[in-house]
C-alpha cells in the first residue's frame, strides 16, 4: 500500500504514485492517486448566442415607417409617419425586440426608435407594457455587456416615459430582475485609476444600481419590497 | 408671407448656447434655416413645441419625413458654433 502525500509526488521521489486528474463523484475519484478536479464554471456571466430577431426581419422587409439616412450626423431617425399616429401595440414591442441586436444598422434603429417612441408616446405606452416584458427579458438574458447597457438605459427611460408605467412594471420584476442580481456587482475596482466607462455610462454595476433606484422611485409603495425580494443586496434609496 | 421677406440679409455664427440657439439648431438639422423658412415652406402657423422647455418638438423635413426632438437640450457644446443665425 502506498500512502502518499501530494508533497511526495511533487518532489518526484516515488515513480509509482503518479497522480491523475479525475472528475468528482466518480469511482476514479475514490482512488488514492487521483486528484479531484473542481467543478466546472456554471457560466452565469457567459454570453448566450442571440437568436435572429423579428426586428431584423421587419427592418429588412422595409416594414418600419422609417427612412434610411446617410447624410445626417447619425443620431436621428427620419420617420415617414408621425409617431403619434403609430400603432404602439404593434411597433413598440417590435422595436424592443431589436434591443438584442449588436450590429449596425439594426442596433441603432432599435435603440433610437425605442427612444423616440418613449419620448413621444405619452399615454399610449402604458397599455403596451405587458407586451414589452418578453423582449426586455430576452435582451437581458443574452448577457452581452453592450446589450445589457442599452436595455438598462431604455428601462430607465421607460419608467419616466409616462404616468403609472413604473407601477405597471412591478408585477414583472420576477422576469426582469434576476439578471440584475447576477450583474449587480460587476463593477471595476480600479483603485485610484480612472474608470473611463463611468463617463460613457457603460459600467454595468452602476447602471443596475441607477435603474433599480429609478424603479423604486417610480414604482409606488410596493416597489421596494418586490425589488428586495429579487435582488437581496439592494438597499432602499428612499427609506433610509 | 412674401418671398422677399424669406430672404435673409446676413448670417452670423452662434457663440454661446441659449434657448434660441437650441431651436435654430433643431431647425437646421431638419434642413431649414430657421422658423421663418419652415413656416414659409410648410405653410403652417405653429411649430410643435415641448410645453415644459419651449424647445421644438417635431419638424417635417422637405422630403416629408419627420424629425422628433428631445425635451432636453440636444445641441452639444461642440455643435454650438456651427449654428447659423440669420438676420432679416
Amino acid at each position: 500500500m502506498v500512502y502518499e502525500t501530494s508533497k511526495g509526488t511533487e518532489a518526484g521521489s516515488n515513480s509509482k504514485g503518479k497522480k491523475s486528474d479525475s472528475e468528482g463523484f466518480t469511482v476514479k475519484a475514490m482512488m488514492k492517486n487521483s486528484i479531484v478536479r473542481g467543478p466546472p464554471a456554471a457560466g452565469a456571466f457567459k454570453e448566450r448566442p442571440a437568436k435572429p430577431t423579428a426586428f431584423r426581419k421587419f427592418y429588412e422587409r422595409g416594414d418600419f415607417p422609417i427612412a434610411l439616412e446617410h447624410d445626417t450626423k447619425g443620431n436621428k431617425i427620419a420617420w415617414k409617419v408621425e409617431i403619434e399616429k403609430l400603432d404602439y401595440h404593434h411597433y413598440l414591442p417590435l422595436f424592443f425586440d431589436g434591443l438584442c441586436e449588436t450590429t449596425h444598422p439594426y442596433e441603432f434603429f432599435a435603440r433610437q426608435g425605442v427612444h423616440d417612441m418613449l419620448e413621444h408616446g405619452g399615454p399610449k405606452i402604458l397599455p403596451v407594457i405587458p407586451q414589452l416584458i418578453i423582449p426586455i427579458k430576452n435582451a437581458l438574458n443574452i448577457r452581452n455587456r453592450q446589450v445589457i447597457c442599452t436595455t438598462l438605459k431604455v428601462l430607465q427611460h421607460l419608467v419616466v416615459s409616462a404616468d403609472m408605467v413604473g407601477e405597471a412594471l412591478v408585477p414583472y420584476y420576477r422576469q426582469i430582475l434576476p439578471i440584475f442580481n447576477i450583474f449587480k456587482n460587476v463593477n471595476i475596482n480600479s483603485g485610484d485609476g480612472i474608470d473611463y466607462s463611468q463617463q460613457k455610462r457603460e459600467n454595468i454595476g452602476d447602471l443596475i444600481q441607477e435603474t433599480l433606484e429609478a424603479f423604486e422611485r417610480h414604482g409606488g409603495e410596493d416597489a421596494f419590497i418586490n425589488i428586495k425580494y429579487m435582488v437581496p443586496t439592494y438597499e432602499s434609496c428612499l427609506l433610509n | 408671407m412674401s418671398a422677399s421677406e424669406a430672404k435673409p440679409k446676413s448670417m452670423t455664427r452662434a457663440k454661446q448656447w441659449s434657448d434660441e440657439i437650441e431651436n435654430l439648431y433643431r431647425f437646421q438639422t431638419a434642413g431649414y434655416r430657421d422658423e421663418v423658412e419652415y413656416r414659409h415652406v410648410k405653410q403652417v402657423e405653429m411649430v410643435d413645441r415641448w410645453p415644459e422647455t419651449g424647445f421644438v418638438k417635431k419638424l417635417q423635413r422637405k422630403d416629408n419625413t419627420f424629425y422628433y426632438y428631445n425635451k432636453q437640450r440636444e445641441c452639444e457644446e461642440k455643435e454650438v458654433h456651427k449654428v447659423k443665425v440669420y438676420a432679416y
